[in-house]
């Protein structure tokens, strides 16, 4: 089931400042919502039946002008009296921080001070959603960047190297060798992924066991992520099993980890997160 | 010899011979090593360009609209204020004024700014919230008493009702004793701006610019000492627009009001010299400077040279300054005082006329005491301990800033030409052109924010964990059902069909063609309410439904 999550984002009151309200549904429907943006000045009624005639999931209130201890309660009330207190209903605006325990008590599940990230929000309206409806909490990670790299099992470098090179004329970049997993790893550079060639160097690595079982091959697809550990988080929320469920450090001094192939339709994949190294936006 | 010498020569004698009228603050100013601060500098350079700089009160004004400018009289201290009752807030103004401030700034509740009544269902939670609420002339009055309104003027954040307002100002002095021709102040009444960016509108814009050109009218023959208009870039830079969107479309929408009032008949000198300008003060200092300058002259050429005004009062551009209520954070409140302090120095090294400083806790709620206080010392601090109020327009001749003015006066040229290709600014508005361009750029903003690539000093970096959460005001929960009574007694004891009549006389002119402003005021001086006179206009008139 992949319904996306509909959210009406409304400004009760008669103040004008619509810049948030536009910018949250403008972030929510980037983050992969169908929004419903009201338009200004909108009762409480009005707020509640367009919600329930649109069978939205979750409500977004937006109010500037000091109104909300009056309007947020009655939209919740009016949810109740339609039955419709199943919405997810959050709000935001110019609300004293003094005036949130009583939104709460009133039914309204957060309230976002000014200088939220959008997508903080969007991911609290996701959740509680999700949690409604008794699924996991998350439905899967923020999307990779790229493919890092594609891992391939050899039997001796030096006797693929030539096809690559030569044959190919692709650039080696480097040859390195990693103690943990008892490789010997040539990285082959190719746009702005990489070929990672891996040559077994004891019985005990796990690219030996894999050419005996299944022969030389694509061993593993490397996708490059930012935030490697929230991205293991995420993946963990939405039910997903990870080899390493802290990242560890893998060839080139990169943070990896690898997901379970019982997870991914039996295809090894492996989160790449090069950020630090490469003085990426953090 | 010089090519402008002359000029610079006869500038001289007129700025000695004016300075008689209007002398300086001192005699000989000077800075804290003795070395004296001349008037101007610059001008006797060779290289001085007085196609593009002028001198200061002269054509293209790019240095200011005064010969002295702050070196005459600083700039207007002119703090926005108003909450709750009418009664409440006459006391707030009049401890103003016994400490020396001479203008008025009221902020009118939003049921008041949209024209209901406090007991209009649509009011509710909203009476007295963001300003003062104003049902009637009996209001009006208690906001105003005790105020002589010969010797204030009073500036009114009010737009789609202006005239109702402007009519219960006129009527109340009027009662003091006092002739419209008497009184001076501004209202806002800038219509196109609340389609774009603010948001109060009423009625849809053709019947919205005849009320407005019927101000500009009215106020010409009755109210000659009124700013008619301060047509607003401020809340146009808060929906997120940028300074060059900012400026281009505030100076679109200002040619829309001169078109209307062209064709409404009036002659440009008539009405030109009472329009007002407001814009934000923002961010990025330099480019502020520069945009403050780049309007003085767009705004001069336009007039003189595409609309023929004679007046040099119809080329100069007045404008009032308020700091970038947008840019303050919730996040270390303290911080936003330092904002509003480089903000406000822009607006000063920009020549602004006047100037509201935010307070630092407007991110939360209105300000406390305490906070407006410490807007108003960053004010006085700018203006009697920085020394840069002492010479006429300080950053004219720096390579960046004069760059900087060229470059946002080509820039706004081009939108301005983009707007025209349109139809103009009210075609564009009803296009949602300007709505599109500036939801845009604040979209952008706010993912550059949360990326990390703009930072917000104590929002995205540098934060705190455990913040300190300040004292905030509250406005008096009461105040909408004490304003409902207020009300239903006045309806009791008026007289109900001198009301009746001067509503329908109001009703039978919005149908025709006539001047509205009359018709207003006598309505609001036989007690109809704001709900009611704007209620016959909606019927009339219909509501802006939004794009």
């Amino acid at each position: 089931m992949n319904k996306k999550i509909r959210v009406l984002v409304a400004k009760p009151g008669l103040d004008g400042h619509d810049r948030g309200a536009l910018v949250i549904s403008q972030a929510l429907r980037d983050y992969g919502m169908e929004v419903i943006y009201t338009g200004l000045r909108q009762t409480p009624q009005q707020i509640v039946a367009a919600a329930v005639q649109e069978d939205v999931d979750a409500i977004g209130l937006s109010c500037l002008s000091g109104a909300h201890n009056e309007l947020f309660p009655e939209v919740m009330a009016l949810l109740k009296e339609r039955g419709a207190d199943d919405i997810i209903v959050i709000a935001g605006g110019v609300i004293p921080w003094e005036d949130i325990p009583f939104l709460e008590s009133a039914g309204v599940q957060k309230i976002f001070t000014p200088g939220t990230p959008t997508i903080e929000t969007a991911k609290f309206i996701e959740a509680a959603v999700r949690a409604r409806d008794g699924l996991p909490a998350s439905t899967g990670m923020e999307a990779p960047k790229k493919i890092d790299h594609i891992g391939i099992a050899v039997e001796s470098l030096d006797e693929v190297l030539p096809f690559y090179v030569n044959t190919l004329g692709l650039k080696l970049e480097a040859i390195e060798e990693v103690p943990s997993q008892k490789v010997k790893v040539a990285f082959i550079k190719i746009g702005e992924s990489r070929l990672e060639l891996l040559e077994p160097l004891s019985d005990e690595s796990p690219i030996r066991q894999f050419i005996t079982k299944r022969g030389q091959g694509v061993h593993h697809v490397a996708l490059g992520v930012e935030g490697i550990s929230e991205r293991i988080g995420e993946l963990k929320q939405a039910g997903i099993k990870m080899i390493q469920e802290e990242p560890v450090k893998g060839a080139g001094g990169a943070s990896i980890a690898f997901i379970h192939p019982s997870s991914t339709h039996k295809v090894l994949l492996e989160l790449c997160d090069k950020t630090e190294l490469e003085g990426g936006a953090s | 010899m010089i090519k402008h010498q002359e000029q610079v020569k006869k500038w001289k004698l007129a700025t000695e011979k004016s300075m008689q009228r209007f002398p300086e603050r001192k005699e000989r100013f000077e800075t804290s090593s003795k070395f004296e601060v001349s008037r101007l500098y610059g001008a006797d350079r060779e290289d001085y360009d007085i196609e593009k700089l002028g001198l200061p009160g002269e054509y293209p004004y790019t240095r200011g609209i005064q010969p002295t400018m702050y070196r005459a009289r600083y700039w207007t201290m002119r703090q926005y204020a108003g909450f709750g009752s009418a009664e409440e807030t006459n006391k707030r103004f009049r401890y103003l004024l016994k400490q020396g401030q001479t203008g008025l700034s009221v902020a009118f509740d939003l049921p008041t700014q949209i024209g209901y009544d406090s007991d209009h269902s649509m009011s509710k939670g909203e009476v007295g919230k963001v300003g003062v609420a104003i049902d009637s002339l009996e209001d009006m009055e208690a906001l105003l008493r005790e105020i002589p309104l010969d010797q204030v003027s009073t500036s009114m954040t009010i737009n789609a009702p202006a005239s109702v307002l402007l009519a219960m100002y006129i009527v109340v002095a009027e009662k003091q004793g006092i002739s419209p021709e008497k009184i001076s102040g501004t209202i806002q009444n800038d219509i196109l701006k609340e389609y774009i960016a603010r948001g109060t509108y009423i009625f849809p814009p053709k019947p919205s610019m005849r009320l407005i050109t019927d101000i500009f009218a009215y106020c010409k023959e009755q109210v000659p000492k009124w700013n008619t208009i301060s047509i607003s870039g401020y809340h146009i830079r808060e929906a997120g627009a940028n300074a060059v969107q900012e400026l281009a479309f505030t100076i679109a929408n200002g040619k829309a009001y001169v078109d209307a009032a062209i064709e409404a008949g009036l002659n440009i000198d008539d009405f030109a010299p009472r329009l007002a300008f407001f814009f934000n003060a923002h961010n990025q200092f330099f480019e502020e400077v520069a945009k403050f300058r780049a309007a003085r002259r767009i705004w001069a050429k336009l007039m003189k040279d595409t609309y023929g005004a004679q007046n040099p009062k119809s080329w100069q551009l007045r404008f009032h300054t308020q700091t970038g209520g947008s840019t303050l954070t919730a996040q270390q409140p303290d911080n936003n005082i330092v904002r509003v302090t480089l903000q406000a120095l822009a607006a000063v090294m920009g020549g602004t006329q006047s100037l509201h400083t935010n307070s630092r806790d407007e991110a939360l709620a209105l300000p406390t005491e305490d906070s407006a206080r410490i807007a108003l010392r960053t004010q006085q601090i700018i203006a009697h301990e920085s020394g840069v109020a002492d010479t006429v327009d300080p950053l004219a001749g720096s390579y960046y800033v004069e760059h900087l003015t060229d470059h946002m006066e080509e820039e706004v040229g081009k939108y301005l030409e983009k707007i025209e290709s349109l139809g103009g600014a009210v075609a564009a508005v009803e296009q949602g052109y300007m709505q599109r361009e500036i939801h845009h750029t604040a979209y952008e903003t706010q993912k550059a924010i949360e990326k990390g690539e703009e930072i917000i000093v104590g929002m995205n970096s540098f934060t705190l964990e455990n913040e300190v959460r300040p004292e905030l005001l509250r406005v008096d929960p009461t105040l909408g059902e004490k304003q409902k009574e207020k009300l239903t007694k006045l309806r009791n004891t008026r007289d109900q069909n001198r009301a009746s009549a001067r509503l329908e006389a109001l009703r039978q002119g919005a149908k025709g063609t006539e001047n509205l402003m009359p018709l207003i005021v006598d309505c609001v001086r036989d007690y109809c309410t704001i709900g009611e006179i704007c209620g016959i206009l909606r019927e009339e008139f219909g509501e802006y439904a939004g794009v």
